[in-house]
């Protein structure tokens, strides 16, 4: 008798959140298996890959980076140049520049910057904030308002102002919302529930449960990813369903292991290799934990992790 | 230089004092009663005073506005006296003291409670027996041929009367003996306790006071109540209850061991619990039920661990800190005169054994009097307090563990929160279309604050009526629903003009959050709890809620926040004060004292902070009603 393999696909279901629009537009995920258990069931929408790009043009100083978008003096020439790598499925637009306590620059500058990437690139866009909570706000709204139609995801809403983000980006605009919290099952949890409560559809919603670089508490994240994902598909916890989106890269190229200059840590050796390791490897945790969808800056690491998704899926 | 305090309804008092003297510090020195529940750190807010004449150097509170800084309100703890002072104490200030309501069996509700425990422990074997007794001697008196000396003729009688070898008679017999016998003629009464073939002489008097007392005590953390009753009868004699005047050196069992570890403090905190709390009540209630000190005989105590070590002075720091060891969970061998205690010095006191530092002696007679140790339907046993206390289990096993729950239960860390005394308000409805309170207040005046009850109930029907969400955050707008300058949300229970004081009587979001924070941490202790035993809600067959704050709970409403697990209403009964229950029975049964020490025996202490699912549970019951909303189907939002 042949040999025939036990399947053990599970009874819930990640919801599939569809990002962006036309051809270019991606489903995070949609499956009902462990991550990469394919051999359990068919996973139609494998993990996604996000590129960073920061509103400001000096941000980073790697020369891989700066060779990479040399010549790119604004951010939607930045944004084509990213699009154009192998295995970006989504551009992160990182508006640190806002920051009041930084560039601070006015939210018309950082609308104008997204819209005229929106017009630039096809690809789905996310928006990340300046982790300022008064400007974010502002600033979610009016990007939301000005890119109406295409579809974003909005990064973060937080148990702080998830009534302002929810009610701008998702009620009023249409949009998509990343629930944020700090590794916490009951906390993501609670946060998503809220959400509901405010009339967001869970179908706009994706969770960001909280990251960290590896070597940095990882075994947090760790945790909490298996949890979070064990209750949503084998216990079927509708508050849970959401796609995990892991932004990876702002976590690990500000860690020591990636800032560290080669006078200081000469034992340590190439320092650009040194950050696109730690995001490879930050990446493949997040990924084989259960993450949807990762954010990577440097084109080696969004390579790498393109081609890791390959082979599992 | 002279501060004179002027107590609303009391008379004023003086206090002498040197410049740069604490405040509230002064006024403890002089028995002024100011409630300061955070042991005078300001961070409570709750020892507000007046300045009327004179100079005082305060620091800023965020209690106090700049309004009411002009008008002279002023914290006592962050105040020091740079001038003669006229301070204005407020009734509310110092009402804990007097007229806290608490389960005293004052009212024929909790008499009906009593009774019924009583019953029950009969029904369960506990005979309420004991073996003292008042014996009616009638002597020769001596002659010059009949020359025997005063206490071998009282032993002979003794002897003779009871048939026993051996008869004892102690000091304060002997002190009073000639007396005693020569007033009355060598007809007298002497009262003692009989063991076996021997019998100790406690007491000699007249012959028609026969009357054997015992004292039945329980020292809660923020109340003590006492029961005087007939040894032979078992009658009740008197009751009473007060604050417990360790207040003024903190709100709970932490801050009062810190207090006791500085300089002088293992001295000040006994004094407040025996001579300005204990004695004045028993010197009430003997004066009301015409019992003398000396014909109190035996009496029981039920406390937590600290209490129980704060009122034998010994050190209770190592409780506090890890591996958290007390010096005694159970110990025999005290009698009241070690304590000075207003009693017959000989009278043994018996005290209920702990069973770990955070479940004491007030939870084992507590669970001894709930009789859940012998019955077949699994029990849970809550009493509620600073620290809340969870039994579960039957006739087979008991378990036991301790939480703390803050002092939100009690009216602390709530900015309009006060104790169950006058002014608080108990109970709260909302209109779910105009958003309008309807409440009622302890005492019947107008709010001064709310109480642990009361805010179980608001926060209750806020969830309800939609106004606040899961989390605790305002959702809905009306004229009850303001915000400050940092959009901070509050519902205002009663404006200015409504309240007792002239200020606001409100709960904010932050008061929420603490409270939310309280009823999780009872609800995941009985989650934690049950789950150490591989069992869960659907186990309880019945919860026994105790407490001074358990007689005015909304049982729906603590169901429907998520505090109490979600069972058919019936399944939740209010057994009152049953540390005062148990104290009584210990005093009345030796049968009683002995099952008393196997069910603190057999009661296993699950400790909290060790348990890694803890916080875990922790975090999703900090939610309204919970996280995972399957556990209380029948909590809902109308709105």
């Amino acid at each position: 008798m042949a040999f025939t393999p036990k399947t053990a696909a599970c009874s819930g279901r990640i919801n599939a959140v569809t990002l962006g629009t036309g051809d270019a537009a991606i489903v995070l995920g949609g499956q009902n298996v462990l991550p990469f258990h394919t051999f359990d069931g068919p996973i139609e929408n494998p993990p996604k890959i996000g590129v960073e790009i920061s509103d400001l043009a000096d941000a980073w100083t790697a020369p891989g980076l700066v060779d990479f978008y040399a010549g790119c003096s604004t951010m939607a020439q930045r944004a084509q140049k990213a699009a154009s790598m192998a295995g970006a499925d989504f551009l992160a637009l990182n508006f640190e520049g806002a920051d009041p306590n930084g560039a601070n620059r006015p939210v018309s500058h950082c609308v104008a910057d997204a819209v005229a990437v929106a017009e630039a690139v096809n690809l789905p866009i996310v928006i990340m904030g300046c982790k300022n909570m008064e400007k974010d706000a502002e600033l979610f709204t009016k990007i939301s308002e000005a890119l109406q139609g295409k579809n974003i995801l909005v990064m973060s809403a937080k148990n702080e102002d998830y009534k302002t983000v929810g009610a701008a980006a998702a009620l009023a605009y249409g949009q998509k919302v990343c629930a944020e919290t700090a590794d916490d099952i009951n906390l993501a949890k609670q946060l998503n529930i809220m959400l509901k409560q405010l009339s967001v559809k869970p179908e706009q919603l994706v969770m960001n449960i909280g990251t960290a670089a590896v070597g940095y508490g990882y075994e947090y994240v760790a945790s909490t990813l298996d949890r979070i994902r064990l209750a949503a598909l084998t216990q079927g916890d509708a508050d849970l369903q959401m796609p995990i989106i892991a932004p990876v890269s702002t976590d690990t190229w500000t860690v020591k292991e990636s800032s560290a200059t080669e006078e200081d840590e000469p034992a340590w050796g190439n320092a650009e290799e040194r950050a696109i390791h730690m995001e490879i490897s930050t990446a493949a945790a997040n990924l084989t934990g259960g993450a949807d969808a990762v954010i990577l800056r440097h084109p080696a690491a969004v390579a790498a992790v393109s081609k890791f998704i390959a082979e599992l899926i | 230089m002279k501060v004179t305090f002027q107590i609303e309804n009391a008379a004023p008092v003086i206090a002498e004092c040197g410049a740069g003297d604490n405040l509230l510090e002064l006024a403890r020195r002089a028995n002024v009663a100011i409630d300061a529940p955070c042991s005078g750190n300001g961070s409570c807010g709750k020892c507000r005073v007046k300045l009327l004449e004179g100079q005082l150097d305060s620091l800023p509170s965020r209690h106090i506005s700049e309004a009411e800084y002009a008008e002279g309100w002023r914290l006592s703890c962050c105040s020091r006296v740079m001038s003669d002072c006229l301070v204005l104490v407020p009734d509310i200030a110092s009402a804990y003291r007097s007229r806290m309501k608490t389960a005293d069996l004052s009212s024929p509700k909790e008499i009906a409670i009593f009774e019924e425990a009583k019953a029950q422990l009969l029904g369960s074997g506990i005979d309420f027996s004991n073996n003292f007794m008042a014996l009616e001697l009638m002597m020769d008196p001596p002659t010059l041929d009949d020359t025997m000396p005063d206490n071998e003729r009282l032993i002979r009688a003794i002897r003779a009367k009871l048939g026993v070898e051996q008869v004892t008679i102690a000091f304060c017999v002997m002190r009073k003996l000639a007396a005693t016998l020569r007033q009355n003629n060598f007809y007298v009464c002497v009262k003692g306790v009989r063991e076996g073939d021997s019998f100790r002489c406690m007491e000699i008097c007249a012959p028609m006071d026969q009357t054997l007392v015992g004292c039945a005590v329980d020292i809660g953390t923020t109340t003590v109540t006492l029961v005087l009753t007939d040894l032979t009868t078992g009658a009740i004699l008197a009751k009473g209850s007060s604050g417990n005047g360790q207040i003024r050196y903190g709100a709970d069992v932490i801050n009062r061991i810190i207090q006791q570890g500085r300089p002088g403090g293992v001295e000040k905190l006994r004094h407040a619990i025996i001579a300005e709390t204990l004695t004045p009540l028993m010197q009430t209630l003997c004066a009301e039920s015409g019992v003398r000190p000396e014909s109190v005989l035996r009496m029981a105590v039920a406390a937590n661990t600290t209490m129980s070590h704060l009122l034998l002075g010994l050190d209770a720091r190592s409780i506090r800190m890890e591996p958290y060891i007390p010096s005694f969970f159970s110990w025999e061998g005290l009698r009241a005169g070690d304590l000075g205690l207003y009693a017959n010095p000989e009278a043994p006191v018996i005290l209920a054994p702990n069973i770990g530092s955070y479940v004491g002696g007030d939870i084992t007679a507590g669970a001894l009097a709930t009789g859940i140790w012998d019955e077949d339907a699994m029990s849970l046993f809550i009493d509620l307090g600073t620290n809340g206390e969870i039994v579960f289990g039957n006739r087979e096993f008991l378990m036991a563990c301790a939480c703390s729950a803050g002092p939100a239960f009690e009216g602390g860390d709530i900015s309009c929160g006060m104790r169950a005394t006058d002014g608080a308000v108990e109970t709260v409805s909302i209109d779910a279309d105009s958003m309008e309170p309807t409440i009622h207040v302890i005492g019947g005046g107008k709010p001064v604050g709310i109480c642990g009850s009361g805010i179980i109930d608001l926060v209750a029907e806020l969830y309800r009526t939609g106004i606040i969400d899961p989390r605790g955050n305002f959702v809905r707008e009306g004229s009850r629903v303001k915000r400050n300058a940092h959009g901070m949300g509050r519902y205002v229970l009663a404006f200015p003009e409504e309240s007792a004081t002239g200020w606001e009587v409100a709960l904010t979001e932050v008061d929420i959050d603490n409270f939310i924070r309280a009823k999780g941490a009872i609800y995941s202790a009985i989650d934690t709890l049950l789950q150490s035993v591989g069992m869960d809600d659907g186990c309880i067959e019945k919860v026994c809620v105790a407490g001074g704050i358990g007689s005015g709970i909304n049982m729906r409403h603590a169901v429907s926040i998520g505090m109490l697990p979600d069972l058919a209403p019936d399944t939740f009964c209010y057994v009152g004060n049953t540390s005062l229950t148990g104290a009584y029975a210990l005093v009345m049964s030796d049968s009683a004292v002995e099952k008393c020490a196997e069910v603190a025996a057999n009661m296993t202490y699950v400790e909290l902070s060790t348990c890694p699912g803890y916080m875990d549970a922790f975090v999703a019951a900090c939610f309204i009603p919970h996280t995972d909303s399957n556990r209380f189907p029948h909590s809902c939002q109308e709105v």
